[in-house]
């Protein structure tokens, strides 16, 4: 049998079929990315009983009316000032902290955590669960008690366990925490243009996330942008890095807890 | 005199176009990577606001878990048609009852998907992409609908503002 020879297959459309390609992936798609600011729609929540109003000192209120002037407590900003507003929050944020005496009066005040304190909660609860439950009758009240006392049991477990991990990385005893009332309050008004509401959006945004990531720096030393940037795009992975970098961001963020109510404009 | 004059005649050789389509394909996987699909043709005229420290949403894309709803002044027709000149974009239709219609609309994707691939409610962002002009009133009403379903994680559209440190901001 004689040896056929194969026929060299003709590449020159080749590139014709590449640009075609290309050109169709040109058109079919964009450069430019979505960017947005999450946030959380707090849920309905019907009680009759009066809320206790808090305290002015934990409130930083922001109002931005219809002509884009925003009053940040009681000064006024332009809207071509707005970039001070960052300066203004972080000031809200870090007066107070580390002073045990001597404090700003209309900041929000630190608590100082402890190991001791945290195991000596821990411990209360769970005697209280079992006072709760030796009890011989256990009727619907005592059965809504005990379901509070897990739930407070579970707070303090994870209290301890930030604490430990804090401690751990800092070397402290004690751990600053905020005034749980802490917030931000931003009110708008109907009128209120998106660009200047996004604009304080982003102010407050950016005093957070500068305040922790300098924490996450001094603590971890990666910033806390970095690791939540990892967590949100492995998020349905199951690494062992991914686990440690949510434990550090869960520390990072209750020390510096972004706590924003939006208010529904009246006007 | 003619230093360059082709003496013997003979034509000038081809140039070998061989490798011309590993560019093209170079060229070509470049820009599938670095690019994403566009989601639907606006209908509505949207001039993002500026913003620092904004999320990415492409993960939230890849995994679609987000719902984009597109606010701000219609491309074509009769601007005085809509509540206050903004029009409201859902999956390439303006809907006549505006703002309204968000309600029906997000149970009508949530309820659309098989029940085993839904993500729970929370965890589906509805991001307002609205013009810089659109009033915060527009988007009140929105939230308190998604509010009353349970639909409460919802995300502002901005672009990241780079170098230049300035909001735009309307003054008036």
């Amino acid at each position: 049998m004689s040896k056929r020879e194969v026929p060299e297959i003709n590449a020159g459309s080749m590139a014709d079929i590449a640009f075609l390609l290309l050109i169709f992936f040109l058109v079919t798609t964009t450069m430019d990315k979505d960017t947005a600011y999450l946030r959380k729609i707090p849920k309905k929540v019907e009680t009759e009983q009066p809320q206790v109003p808090v305290e002015e000192k934990n409130i930083y209120k922001i109002v931005i009316n219809s002509k884009q002037v925003i009053q940040a407590r009681d000064s006024i900003i332009n809207p071509e000032d707005i970039s001070t507003l960052n300066s203004r929050i972080k000031h809200f944020y870090t007066v107070n902290r580390d002073k045990k005496v001597d404090r700003a009066l209309n900041y929000p005040y630190y608590a100082f955590g402890t190991k001791e304190l945290y195991t000596n909660n821990l411990r209360n609860q769970e005697n209280r669960l079992g006072a709760l439950e030796s009890q011989e009758e256990i009727d619907d009240k005592t059965e809504k008690m005990i379901e509070q006392t897990l739930m407070a049991i579970d707070k303090w477990q994870e209290k301890l366990d930030m604490m430990n991990l804090y401690s751990q990385y800092s070397g402290k005893k004690e751990m600053p925490e905020i005034a749980f009332e802490a917030h931000i309050r931003l009110e708008s008004f109907v009128d209120t243009d998106y660009s200047a509401y996004v604009a304080v959006q982003s102010e407050v945004q950016r005093a957070v996330t500068e305040l922790r990531d300098e924490e996450a720096s001094a603590l971890f030393g990666t910033t806390w942008t970095a690791m939540n940037r990892y967590i949100i795009q492995n998020e349905l992975e199951d690494t062992p890095e991914l686990r440690v970098y949510k434990e550090h961001t869960e520390l990072i963020e209750t020390l510096y807890p972004l706590r924003l109510i939006e208010v529904k404009p009246k006007r | 005199m003619s230093k360059f004059r082709n003496k013997d005649g003979k034509p000038a050789p081809a140039i070998n176009t061989s490798s011309l389509p590993d560019i093209v394909f170079m060229l070509l996987f470049f820009f599938m990577v670095a690019t994403t699909t566009k989601e639907i043709d606006p209908l509505v005229k949207v001039h993002p606001a500026q913003g620092v420290g904004v999320t990415d949403l492409t993960p939230f894309k890849q995994r679609s878990t987000v719902d984009f709803v597109y606010l701000g002044e219609p491309l074509s027709g009769d601007v005085s048609k809509f509540d206050k000149g903004v029009a409201v974009q859902y999956d390439g239709l303006l809907h006549p009852d505006g703002i309204n219609y968000i309600g029906r609309w997000k149970m009508a994707k949530f309820n659309d998907k098989p029940a085993e691939m839904t993500d729970p409610k929370e965890n589906i962002i509805t991001v307002f992409k609205a013009d810089e002009k659109v009033p915060m009133g527009i988007i009140f009403s929105a939230r308190e609908i998604l509010r009353d379903l349970d639909f409460n994680s919802i995300a502002y559209s901005a672009s990241e503002m780079g170098n230049k440190n300035d909001y735009s901001i309307r003054e008036q």
